[in-house]
C-alpha cells in the first residue's frame, strides 16, 4: 500500500515534469479561472455587503406627543431595544431635534427662521434601525400600540417594501452569477486537465497492455491532477495577496462599504480556492483517465 | 495438406482441450490458447470474425496470414479482451475470458506479451526504463525489478543500449526493446503484431531469429504478418484467415495457398 502511494505520487511528480508543457499550460488556465472565479466571489461579497448597509439605512421614525416625559419614554426604549427586530434606537428630544434642524438649514445656507419663534414646533422623535428592511411592518405596529406617547409613526413603508425588492433582486442575481461563473470554471479546468490526459493516451494503452490495473492508471493522474490544482491554487492565492490592498481600497471605494474586513474574507478565499483548485484538479483527472479504463 | 490442428499438438484430441471448465488440467495446461466456435460481431453489424476455432499448445510457433481486413487484428483484440467475443469461448491459460470480472483482467494480459509494428515505446524513456515501466505499473517490488530488466536486455543483446532513449535507436533496437518489454513478465504466450512491418529485410530476419530463439526457451508465440519470405522460409505451423474465417492451418506451411 505504501510502495503504491509511493509509486503514484513518483509518476505524478515525474508526470508532470515531463509534460512540463502540458502541465505548466493547464495549470495557467487553472490560475486564470481561479482569479475569475476569486474576483466574482469577492464582488459577490462586496455587493452583499453593500446591501446588508443599505437595508440598515431603513429606519422607523415615530414623533411623539409634546410633554412627554421621560419617565414615560423609558419603558418603550427598553421594549424596543428587547424585539430581536431592532437593532437601535435614537431618543431625540424636542431640543435635540431644534439643535438638528438649526444645523440642517446652516448647512444648507439657508436662513434660521425658527429664531423667531417663541416655542419650539419641532416633535422629540424616536429613530429605530431594524437588523433589516423586511422587518418594517412589525416594528411600524409595534409603535403603534404605544398611543399614549407616540403621536404618529412617519409611513415609509412603500420606500422599505421597494428597498427590499431591489435588494433580494441584486442577492438572488449575483448568486446565480456565481453558480453560473463556478460552472464555466469548473467545465474549463476539467477540459485542459482531459487535454492533458490525452496527451498521453499512449503512456495510458500502454499501461493497459502490459496488465497495470486501474488503480495503477488512475492515481499517478489523479496526484498530477492534484499538484495542477494545488500549484494553481497558490499562484492564484499570490497574486490575490499583491493585489489585497488595491482591491481593499477598490472594495471601501465602490461599495461604500466601511465595515467589510479583507482579513475576514482573505480566510474565506483561501478555502474557496484552495478547495476549488485541488477538487477540480482531482474530479479532472479522474474524469479524463475513466475514459481510457472503462472497456 | 490442410491437417487438423490437432496434429500440431501431440495426443489429445481438439475437445478434450477446450477446455477450462473441465477437469482435464493435463489438457489444458497443454493448450495456452483455445477459440473454439468464435465469431465476432462490432455494434455497427460488420462481421469480423466467424466460427473461428483455435488451439495453440504449449510451445508453439504459430504465423497468422491473410490479407488486410480478414480479421487479424479482431483475433488479437479478443486475445488481449480488448473486445469480447460475441459468440463462442476464447480461453487463455484455461480462463474463458468472456466469463472474466473486468478487475482480474489486467492479471491475464500479464501472461501475454504484445509487440506491435509501431513498437509503442515511451519517448522519455530510456530502453531500460521502458521495459521496467512494464513492471513498476504492475506493482512489482523494486528489488525484482532490476534483476529480470537487466535479465530480458541480456536475451534480446541491449544490454549496451539500456540508457539511451527510443529515438537513438534504430528500428529493430527499437523493436527488440518492446520484445524485452513483452517478456519481461515472463508471459506463457508472446503475440507479435507485423512486429517486422516497418524494417528492412535484413532486421526483419534478425527480429524473427530473436522470437525464434524465444520460442526455443519455451514461450509460445503468436506472430501476425505479412511477410510470405519469413512465413515461407520457415516452415512454421501457418493459419490464414480471410474474410473473418479460417481457410487454412497447416503444419509447414508456407504463405501462399497451395491449389
Amino acid at each position: 500500500m505504501i510502495g503504491f502511494v509511493v509509486f503514484s505520487l513518483r509518476r505524478a511528480w515525474q508526470g508532470f515534469w515531463r509534460n512540463a508543457l502540458m502541465s505548466l499550460a493547464a495549470t495557467a488556465t487553472m490560475v486564470l479561472m481561479l482569479l475569475l472565479l476569486a474576483g466574482f466571489w469577492i464582488l459577490q461579497t462586496g455587493l452583499q455587503a453593500s446591501l446588508d448597509y443599505t437595508e440598515s439605512k431603513v429606519e422607523v421614525v415615530a414623533d411623539l406627543k409634546d410633554n412627554v416625559k421621560q419617565s414615560e419614554v423609558d419603558p418603550i426604549l427598553a421594549r424596543l431595544h428587547a424585539m430581536p427586530q431592532v437593532k437601535s434606537v435614537e431618543y431625540i428630544t424636542k431640543d435635540a431635534a431644534l439643535v438638528q434642524w438649526r444645523e440642517h438649514l446652516k448647512e444648507q445656507g439657508e436662513d434660521d427662521l425658527t429664531r423667531y419663534l417663541d416655542v419650539n414646533p419641532l416633535h422629540a422623535s424616536l429613530n429605530v434601525k431594524l437588523v433589516n428592511a423586511s422587518v418594517f411592518a412589525e416594528v411600524v405596529s409595534a409603535l403603534r400600540n404605544e398611543e399614549p406617547v407616540v403621536e404618529k409613526v412617519k409611513e415609509q413603508q412603500h420606500l422599505a417594501d421597494q428597498v427590499v425588492t431591489v435588494t433580494n433582486v441584486l442577492r438572488t442575481a449575483g448568486t446565480v452569477i456565481l453558480v453560473v461563473i463556478a460552472f464555466i470554471v469548473l467545465f474549463i479546468i476539467v477540459n485542459t486537465i482531459r487535454l492533458a490526459v490525452v496527451a498521453r493516451a499512449e503512456e495510458i494503452e500502454i499501461m493497459r497492455l502490459v496488465g497495470a490495473s486501474d488503480a495503477f492508471i488512475r492515481w499517478p493522474f489523479v496526484f498530477e491532477g492534484a499538484m495542477v490544482g494545488l500549484l494553481g491554487a497558490a499562484l492564484t492565492l499570490g497574486f490575490l495577496w499583491i493585489a489585497a490592498d488595491p482591491i481593499g481600497h477598490f472594495m471601501v471605494g465602490f461599495f461604500q462599504v466601511l465595515p467589510l474586513s479583507f482579513g475576514a474574507l482573505a480566510q474565506e478565499l483561501v478555502i474557496l480556492i484552495g478547495g476549488a483548485g485541488l477538487g477540480l484538479g482531482i474530479v479532472g483527472a479522474w474524469v479524463s483517465v475513466r475514459t481510457y479504463l472503462i472497456r | 495438406m490442410t491437417v487438423s490442428p490437432s496434429q500440431a499438438a501431440p495426443a489429445r484430441s481438439i475437445r478434450s482441450r477446450i477446455i477450462g471448465r473441465g477437469r482435464d488440467h493435463a489438457a489444458t495446461e497443454r493448450a495456452v490458447l483455445v477459440l473454439h466456435d468464435v465469431t465476432k460481431t462490432y455494434p455497427n453489424g460488420k462481421t469480423a470474425l466467424e466460427e473461428v476455432d483455435l488451439v495453440i499448445p504449449e510451445g508453439d510457433f504459430v504465423f497468422l496470414v491473410g490479407p488486410s481486413g480478414a480479421g487479424k487484428s479482431t483475433l488479437i483484440k479478443l486475445l488481449i479482451r480488448d473486445e469480447i467475443a460475441t459468440h463462442g469461448a476464447v480461453v487463455l491459460d484455461g480462463q474463458d475470458l468472456a466469463k472474466l470480472p473486468r478487475r482480474n483482467v489486467p492479471k491475464v494480459r500479464r501472461k501475454i506479451g504484445i509487440v506491435f509494428q509501431d513498437f509503442k515505446l515511451l519517448p522519455q524513456k530510456s530502453v531500460w526504463e521502458n521495459v521496467a515501466f512494464a513492471l513498476e505499473v504492475t506493482g512489482t517490488p523494486r528489488k525484482k525489478i532490476r534483476p529480470a530488466v537487466d535479465r530480458v536486455l541480456a536475451l534480446v543483446g541491449l544490454t549496451a543500449q539500456r540508457h539511451q532513449v527510443p529515438n537513438q535507436l534504430s528500428g529493430g533496437e527499437q523493436q527488440r526493446t518492446a520484445i524485452a518489454r513483452a517478456l519481461v513478465h515472463d508471459p506463457r504466450l508472446i503475440i507479435a503484431d507485423e512486429p517486422t512491418g516497418n524494417l528492412d529485410p535484413l532486421i526483419s530476419w534478425e527480429i524473427i531469429q530473436l522470437l525464434l530463439r524465444i520460442n526455443d526457451l519455451g514461450v509460445t508465440v503468436l506472430m501476425a504478418t505479412h511477410n510470405a519470405d519469413v512465413v515461407t522460409a520457415l516452415r512454421k505451423r501457418v493459419v490464414a484467415l480471410e474474410e473473418g474465417r479460417v481457410i487454412r492451418d497447416e503444419v509447414g506451411g508456407i504463405y501462399h495457398r497451395v491449389d
